[in-house]
């Protein structure tokens, strides 16, 4: 039976009205003509409330510990507590980013072995562990193609992208000034004749995840290579669907030249509720002197940072990247190994397809059956109810599930991309069907109102927009 | 697991390779690394490599340069170690994401509170690319046909190369703007001298990064005013306990690292980008912002707002192509502040600052040294002057487990022998009385 959920709900009283005062500085040390003479407006509270507070807002937020996510590319798996345990060590987190390269040879060995073994599970040849995201990976790795063809006295200002692209791969390509080209998909594919079209002496690359955002893979892999490298480009890999392909393929194979990971998808690292992730970049061997400095090296038995890359693009951020995520995704490669990695893939496609199968007859499934980590239903149906894909998505947190990604991606109408993960058991995934054929019962009025169950009821979001509230200090001054 | 044969006989098939059946021969690749291990081995493992690190407990540590050792209250942990709060995901379906969203949005109203400006971002990855964000919004922001940004040569030594980076593809050309070299501040005239009627901006750092504050807000102020130049002010958030707000300066934008609030110095991630602006120009910002609204019962309640103006929407016209920030060291940043609260926040920044004038009179007192080296006032590090070359201290202090400071002769011509040498509230007496003895001992 479908359990309905029920999400705390406290009347949290606002710490700024309650624990303001207005106060002078006394005593200030600094110069009188830059000295602050009003303090800033911030809440005095006792301890215990303000840990009152915050416990009360996590009772108030659902997480991957809360219950099932199927949020579609974001990869929202269990994450492992004895990474969070790792990164309490205090030699992991009283440790400055420049005290002597001897004293943290430690870290330095863990980030050079992660560097190996990205590599590895990627099947390409150098890694750089500093992008502290997705999106900032891809900028990594267009910056480092646009050295290369600049290296090569070439003047190329195009990306192309498939339809199906994740928002962050144009955003990217556009702040580096590239022109996009976006091409329509062939029944849920790159198309192999429009690519061709697209590709010229001004194609820098092609920027694609595989499997698709459709979740299906593209069998074309190597045809794809070859007509973006006999164009002269380069071509990039979106790592975001990675968890759908390891130790069964991977990007090197299929002659991509360029990728990032998001460890906090592939492997396991937590979201943390928006970050901070991380989004290593891999390269082939000839890209390696393109990678940002510094990287991790080995010389003699001693780790230390090499910043002497000749064709380097120089710094993308400071220091050397997320280290406590590096650390956790470290951990979790030892834990699982080659053979639990492979596992990893293996069981988030048997859930994907399981689950896409199970939903086939609830709402419609665009484009061919197979599919890997994650799938999309299209909620036109809905319509004629009265309904759209976003009430389905509110009325399925009344059971206790978090929404799948919807409206993306723009090909399919009314989108809900599922991604259940590997860890998840057939039960749990049954319980989602059961919840969502329920709701397709449902009187179109519970459903169009949801959620009910959740701390707040549905939120405003078009008035948050028209007259954007965004601090203590707005509210008060629009008063 | 056992429910693996019930789906694959849903599926009608007999093993799991069926469903990588579309993945051609020639691309298959098979991972070569060691088989899993269990739970305890990696434990034993992991902190058995962690071994090999001497972490600032073991050592008396004055490196700051961005990174500062601020004591993290037990409170910190114990919340952001909360699984409702770290294993969420970005809070895009409101209603069961309220806490997160709520956190967040006090998160933005104290960084508003500090700095002065009405608005704020939830995070950008760390200060260095947050300015590299925040000239690029300066170009949105700027009258049009402006280019020249003009950056000082005082900032930490890392944040040109990686605003460099981000300005790849944008008509934005950066001017260097020399430092006074006695004070350490921004060499006064040669500003005034560059920003002009063409000047899309100009960046002020206060702190600096000789730890320098610098003192010359109110012409900053004024030179924007009379040009219509965009400015934007870097911040340790820390010092605005007790500095004017950068709203006073004149500030459009300011960024920063929140790191010393509430986050251990981590080889120097993650932080939290701070990013901050007035209300004009909210529909400009790049990354996250929750605003407060209601629900369909009239509640307060918050969500994810302008979004727009983001990737997921907006595509090759976002404003960013940000979207995974640092939401959970900003929650830490924001426990941090309330558990100091006003008054434990003044007093922990008035702690740093007594602490690094004394520390730098001790050291002016010995033979040889000079410190500060800059006249200019500082905040909670300072440069100091060395008799010796910096292998001889970096020898003798090494034996002692002291790290006195980060030589900047790397990063600044010229500065040989100089030393940027950094205190935090968990500075001792006895550590100071340490370092001054080590550096009396390598004096010639």
């Amino acid at each position: 039976m479908n359990q309905i959920y029920r999400q705390a709900r406290y009347d949290v009283h606002d710490i700024f009205e309650e624990h303001c005062v207005e106060r002078k500085i006394a005593d200030n040390p600094l110069p009188d003509n830059i000295a602050r003479k009003e303090a800033p407006q911030i809440p005095d509270m006792p301890e215990y409330e303000v840990i009152r507070h915050f416990t009360r807002l996590s009772q108030m937020n659902y997480g991957i510990d809360s219950g099932f996510y199927p949020l579609g590319s974001c990869t929202m798996k269990f994450n492992p507590k004895y990474s969070e345990l790792l990164c309490r060590e205090t030699k992991a987190l009283d440790i400055h980013p420049y005290q002597p390269e001897d004293t943290v040879q430690g870290t330095l060995r863990i980030m050079y072995e992660l560097q190996q073994m990205l590599a590895e599970i990627s099947g390409m040849d150098a890694v750089t562990l500093q992008p502290a995201a997705g999106a900032h990976g891809e900028m990594t790795g267009l910056m480092i193609i646009n050295e290369y063809h600049r290296k090569k006295g070439e003047e190329r200002n195009e990306i192309i992208l498939p339809d199906t692209a994740h928002g962050t791969n144009p955003a990217s390509a556009s702040m580096l000034g590239y022109k996009t080209i976006e091409i329509p998909s062939k029944e849920g594919c790159v198309d192999i004749k429009a690519l061709e079209e697209a590709v010229g002496e001004n194609t820098a690359a092609f920027m694609l995840t595989n499997p698709n955002t459709l979740g299906i893979f593209e069998k074309d892999a190597l045809k794809i290579a070859e007509i973006i490298h006999d164009a002269g480009g380069l071509l990039y890999y979106d790592g975001a669907n990675l968890n759908a392909i390891m130790g069964k393929t991977c990007p090197g194979k299929m002659n991509f030249d360029i990728m990032h990971f998001n460890l906090h998808k592939t492997l396991a690292t937590p979201h943390g509720g928006g970050g901070p992730g991380s989004g290593p970049v891999a390269v082939t061997k000839d890209l390696r002197s393109y990678l940002p400095v510094p990287i991790v090296e080995k010389a003699e038995g001693k780790y230390y940072l090499e910043y002497d890359l000749e064709n380097s693009i120089g710094r993308i951020k400071g220091f050397y990247g997320n280290w406590l995520v590096l650390l956790r995704a470290y951990a979790y490669i030892l834990k699982e190994g080659s053979d639990g990695i492979t596992a990893i893939s293996e069981r988030a496609v048997l859930n994907s397809n399981y689950l896409r199968k199970q939903l086939e007859d609830v709402l419609e499934l665009p484009y061919g059956e197979l599919r890997k980590h994650e799938f999309v239903l299209s909620g036109s149906s809905l319509k004629k109810k009265g309904l759209r894909t976003l009430d389905i998505a509110k009325r399925l947190l009344d059971y206790g599930y978090h929404a799948p990604t919807i409206y993306f991606p723009l090909i399919v109408d009314e989108a809900l991309m599922i991604e259940p993960t590997e860890t998840e058991r057939k039960e749990t995934l049954d319980g989602f069907v059961n919840a969502l054929r329920a709701i397709m019962e449902e009187d179109v009025e519970t459903v169009s109102s949801a959620p009910h169950n959740t701390a707040v009821k549905r939120v405003d979001d078009t008035q948050a927009s028209r007259e954007p509230i965004l601090s203590y200090r707005m509210r008060l001054n629009k008063r | 697991m056992k429910d693996e044969k019930e789906m694959l006989e849903y599926l009608g098939i007999d093993s799991v390779d069926e469903l990588f059946a579309d993945v051609p021969e020639a691309v298959k690749h098979e991972i070569d690394l060691p088989n899993g291990i269990s739970e305890m081995e990696v434990m034993q493992k992991v902190k058995n490599h962690l071994s090999g690190n001497k972490s600032l407990e073991d050592m008396v540590c004055f490196l700051g340069g961005g990174i500062y050792r601020q004591y993290v209250p037990a409170g910190v942990s114990e919340i952001i170690g909360r699984s409702e709060f770290y294993t969420s995901y970005t809070p895009y379906q409101a209603e069961i994401s309220q806490g997160m969203l709520r956190a967040l949005f006090e998160y933005q109203s104290l960084i508003c509170e500090l700095t002065g400006m009405e608005a704020a971002n939830t995070s950008m990855y760390d200060h260095h690319t947050a300015l590299g964000e925040a000239v690029r919004m300066a170009g949105r922001i700027g009258k049009r046909k402006r280019k020249r940004f003009l950056i000082p040569e005082n900032i930490h030594w890392d944040r040109l190369p990686v605003l460099k980076n981000y300005l790849i593809g944008s008509d934005i050309e950066i001017e260097l703007v020399p430092f006074d070299e006695e004070k350490g501040t921004i060499d006064v005239e040669a500003l005034k001298d560059k920003v002009g009627e063409d000047t899309l901006g100009f960046y002020v750092e206060s702190p600096n990064a000789f730890g320098v504050l610098e003192e010359n807000i109110k012409l900053f102020k004024d030179l924007r005013e009379d040009t219509g130049a965009v400015m934007i002010a870097g911040v340790n958030p820390l010092s605005l306990a007790l500095l004017k707000p950068p709203s006073e300066w004149g500030a459009d934008i300011v960024v920063g690292d929140s790191q010393p609030f509430g986050i251990p110095p981590s080889f120097g991630g993650p932080t939290v980008g701070i990013f901050a602006c007035g209300k004009k120009h909210i529909r400009k910002m790049p990354g996250r912002m929750i605003g407060e609204t209601v629900d369909a019962d009239g509640k307060t309640a918050y969500c994810m707002t302008l979004q727009t103006r983001e990737q997921h929407i907006r595509r090759e016209r976002a404003t960013s192509n940000i979207c995974t920030n640092e939401a959970l060291s900003a929650l830490a940043s924001t426990v941090y502040i309330l558990l100091k609260g006003g008054k434990g926040l003044e007093e922990t920044a008035k702690g740093c600052y007594n602490k690094a004038h004394r520390l730098a009179n001790m050291i002016d007192e010995l033979d040889g040294y000079s410190a500060p080296y800059f006249t200019g006032d500082f905040f909670n590090e300072f440069v100091v002057e060395l008799p010796v070359d910096k292998d001889k201290l970096t020898a003798e202090a090494g034996a002692k487990n002291v790290l006195p400071g980060i030589y900047l002769d790397g990063y600044f011509t010229g500065f040989n022998r100089r030393m940027l040498t950094a205190v935090g509230d968990t500075t001792t007496e006895e550590d100071m009385k340490l370092l001054t003895e080590v550096l009396k001992e390598v004096s010639p």
